[in-house]
């Protein structure tokens, strides 16, 4: 009960679109009755291009994800635990940090061409320093008092790192890498918009040059909810993670 | 990393600033010569690696023929109009939905669904709604923008300490100004950190949208050089575009510093 | 002889901006077996830094610091610690932090268990051993924080302020079940406190610190019958507290005018 209450505003937002659909207040191409989207869906799915262009999708960004998080958090950590690392790489991150991740698109296509590599190496570029800097703030912010009970307690420099140092940064790590997931995705879409010939980010666009609407829009709004649904998965994740925070 | 490290307190020596201020240079020049023995080492080609030398030259000549200034200007426009509108319309979204129960329990679904939804999708969605000119690249990067500072906004009405409410009212304050004087200043940290999340979202946004409509802006001459194989423009667009976001987020963060210097915070993040 | 010896001890607190502070300067100190003693001193005094400097953490620049004859050149675990702000590890459950310690030792996995349950029951947290230290009160988390570190068995039990966080009730209960545990089985203890009632009460000699720079400025003995229940009631102990009192008190005005210009 409490939830389908909650959940009313969206059911209102759909009952709106469809009634304004139906009227004919906007042309059908420009707003398509939610049940024709359904519909659009289905014959996507049934074709099959709605699993292979959401495989290769899938595909680049698991592939420019993994990479991100192991090469960003072991620079983070690294950074914050052996100095000589943070002088030199520090200067880096500072730099590349603020740059629009959008902006690299044009140069992986020039390096990799149009295919599954410029799109990981994409996603690996733009959303690694996220993890390195939550690793990295994390690590950093370890409370020194509980480095030294490991220590009193008989724990040497690298079990200090792996026991203490390590969970410590685990709350910042995470957060960063909830950003890295919502920057992948928008760097997925953006890139397969511009730069692809397959993967949902193309289907969309492709659906969109050839004039049918409905498709597009199943399309659309089946990115938007594995966004949203990739971000709650996550969120739980996590809670499972920090069960001890209460 | 000292842009990521606590604000200065106080005023380090004259000494120490200009060794700060030297150790900053001397990165970007070790960067331009990283970048520089690459591209000559022969292990590229000046396809994959134009030498910086070239595409200094390129920016120079983009700049004397006036392309430069024009596609800048432009992406710039689209990128701080947008991101204006989205602050506004946030912060006055987020204060209707602290104020209003109802405005509440309308929005709050709707942002939880559309904060964490990827936005850029719709790109091609709204292209079709009002076609390929500014409106849309602004609706975009507005419709992208607005949820950091909504939910920035929310977040720090809703963390203002009852005590200083009821102060603030025990000493006689009004609800007009409770708003103006008690809630969005002590609110402002929050809404900072959400804007700073929001401004270079904003220009990530412009850059797509530029980059899939085409015409003038820093994104379509990029596209159009990648497209073209034209890799010194690439590169030239991509330097240009990171001095544009490293001006932006350090213009962000000092602003932040002088609005909250009552504020014993350390540096909020500076965002995506 | 003595077990700890602390000769001309200086250090200079060097913060990431600003000047240097000498925080403590010239401190000498002898510390016998099995004796407890509170270093007494008002806040930025510099007795955690010597407390720390004692443990290992911080290192010691000038003069020396000696325990059992052995120069002190980092933590170990014959010196345990006990912080103000428990230092659990939030992660672990009470258990997990208890064993910490022990897995470091070579010990039988049932033995360590074994060992482990012994101090959650001496410290009166049976029934919470698979509790995070997020779900305990604070005294709770203090309590749990002294098993795992007496769980180790150091011969030297260094406290930080260990009931300086804790509400007034529940320091007072925490004061006495920590005069029971040294007293059946005595360490040597170097308690920190600014608390001169409960220096007092606890410790059997007190050196009162000095602030900015950090010195020891006189050592007194207390010379009172720990076990007497009415001790804190008695003249002799009003006496003691009323002469360290008038020691710190200038001591404590002092420190805070040092404080001003910040």
């Amino acid at each position: 009960m409490n939830r389908a209450l909650r959940c009313l505003p969206l059911l209102i937002l759909a009952l709106a679109w469809e009634f304004i659909s139906r009227t004919g207040l906007v042309s059908g191409s420009a707003l398509p009755s939610l049940v024709k989207i359904g519909e659009a869906w289905w014959g996507l799915a049934r074709d099959g291009d709605l699993w292979t262009h959401g495989a290769a999708s899938a595909w680049r960004v698991g592939a420019g994800l993994f990479c991100a998080i192991v090469i960003g958090a072991a620079l983070g950590i690294g950074m914050a635990w052996w100095r000589p690392a943070d002088m030199v790489l520090g200067p880096f991150v500072e730099i590349f940090y603020p740059l629009p991740k959008s902006a690299l698109i044009p140069v992986t296509a020039l390096w990799l061409g149009f295919g599954d590599g410029s799109k990981i190496l994409l996603i690996a570029l733009g959303c690694m320093l996220p993890v390195t800097i939550g690793a990295y703030n994390g690590a950093r912010s370890s409370d020194r008092t509980l480095v030294w009970s490991a220590r009193s307690m008989g724990a040497g420099r690298l079990r200090v790192l792996r026991d203490v140092v390590a969970p410590s940064a685990l709350p910042e790590l995470l957060s960063g890498i909830r950003t890295a997931l919502a920057i992948s995705f928008v760097l997925l879409i953006a890139s397969e918009l511009i730069v692809a010939r397959s993967g949902f980010g193309y289907l969309i666009g492709f659906l969109g040059a050839n004039g049918t609407y409905e498709p597009m829009f199943a399309v659309v709004l089946t990115v938007a909810f594995l966004g949203f649904v990739a971000d709650r998965l996550y969120q739980a994740f996590t809670r499972r993670v920090f069960a001890w925070r209460e | 990393m000292a842009g990521m490290s606590a604000p200065d307190t106080d005023t380090p020596g004259l000494a120490a600033r200009i060794g700060h201020g030297l150790a900053r240079w001397s990165l970007v020049i070790g960067l331009l010569l990283l970048w520089d023995i690459l591209a000559r080492s022969g292990s590229f080609t000046p396809f994959m690696l134009p030498s910086p030398e070239s595409v200094a030259q390129r920016i120079w000549r983009d700049a004397s023929n006036g392309d430069l200034p024009i596609n800048m200007g432009l992406t710039l426009y689209r990128a701080l109009t947008g991101f204006l509108i989205a602050a506004l319309l946030g912060v006055g979204t987020g204060l209707l939905i602290t104020r209003s129960a109802a405005a509440a329990w309308f929005f709050d679904p709707i942002i939880s669904v559309g904060f964490p939804m990827p936005k850029i999708t719709f790109l091609p969605v709204i292209v079709l709604w009002l076609g390929f000119y500014d409106t849309a690249k602004i609706s975009m990067v507005v419709f992208d923008a607005i949820f950091p500072a909504i939910t920035g906004t929310i977040v720090g009405i809703r963390a203002v300490e009852k005590e200083l409410l009821w102060s603030a009212r025990n000493l006689g304050a009004k609800e007009r100004e409770m708003l103006w004087q008690i809630l969005l200043p002590a609110a402002s940290p929050q809404i900072m950190t959400g804007l700073q999340v929001s401004l270079p979202i904003a220009l990530i946004v412009a850059i797509v949208a530029e980059m899939l409509m085409g015409g003038y802006g820093i994104g379509g001459a990029m596209q159009q050089a990648s497209s073209m194989a034209d890799s010194r423009g690439v590169f030239a667009g991509i330097v240009e575009i990171a001095v544009v976001g490293w001006v932006l987020v350090k213009g962000m963060s000092l602003l932040r510093r002088r609005l909250l210097m009552w504020h014993p915070e350390a540096e909020a993040p500076s965002g995506v | 002889m003595s077990e700890i010896t602390i000769e001309g001890v200086r250090h200079l607190y060097k913060p990431a901006r600003g000047k240097p502070v000498l925080a403590l300067d010239d401190v000498s100190l002898e510390i016998a077996p099995r004796e407890f003693i509170a270093l007494l001193g008002p806040s930025g005094c510099g007795k955690s830094t010597l407390l720390y400097m004692i443990g290992g953490f911080l290192p010691v620049e000038t003069g020396s610091i000696r325990v059992n004859g052995k120069k002190v050149e980092g933590p170990g675990p014959e010196r345990g610690i006990v912080f103000q702000h428990f230092a659990l590890f939030p992660w672990k459950t009470v258990k997990q932090n208890v064993l910490y310690g022990l897995e470091r030792q070579a010990l039988q996995r049932g033995e360590r268990e074994a060992r482990a349950q012994t101090f959650i029951d001496m410290v009166g947290l049976s029934g919470f051993e698979d509790a995070y230290p997020s779900q305990l009160s604070g005294g709770m988390k203090q309590r749990a924080a002294i098993a795992r570190t007496l769980a180790i068995d150091p011969r030297i039990l260094l406290m930080d302020e260990p009931f300086g966080a804790l509400d007034a009730q529940t320091r007072h209960l925490m004061q006495d079940e920590l005069l029971g545990i040294w007293r059946r089985s005595p360490k040597t203890v170097i308690f920190v406190t600014h608390d001169v009632q409960e220096a007092v009460y606890l410790a059997g000699r007190v050196a009162v610190m000095s602030a900015r720079p950090g010195k020891i400025m006189d050592i007194v003995d207390i010379g009172l019958d720990k076990s007497d229940p009415d001790l804190q009631r008695s003249k002799a102990f009003a006496d003691k507290v009323d002469q360290l009192w008038r020691l710190v008190r200038d001591e404590a005005i002092k420190a805070q005018q040092g404080r001003r210009p910040l």
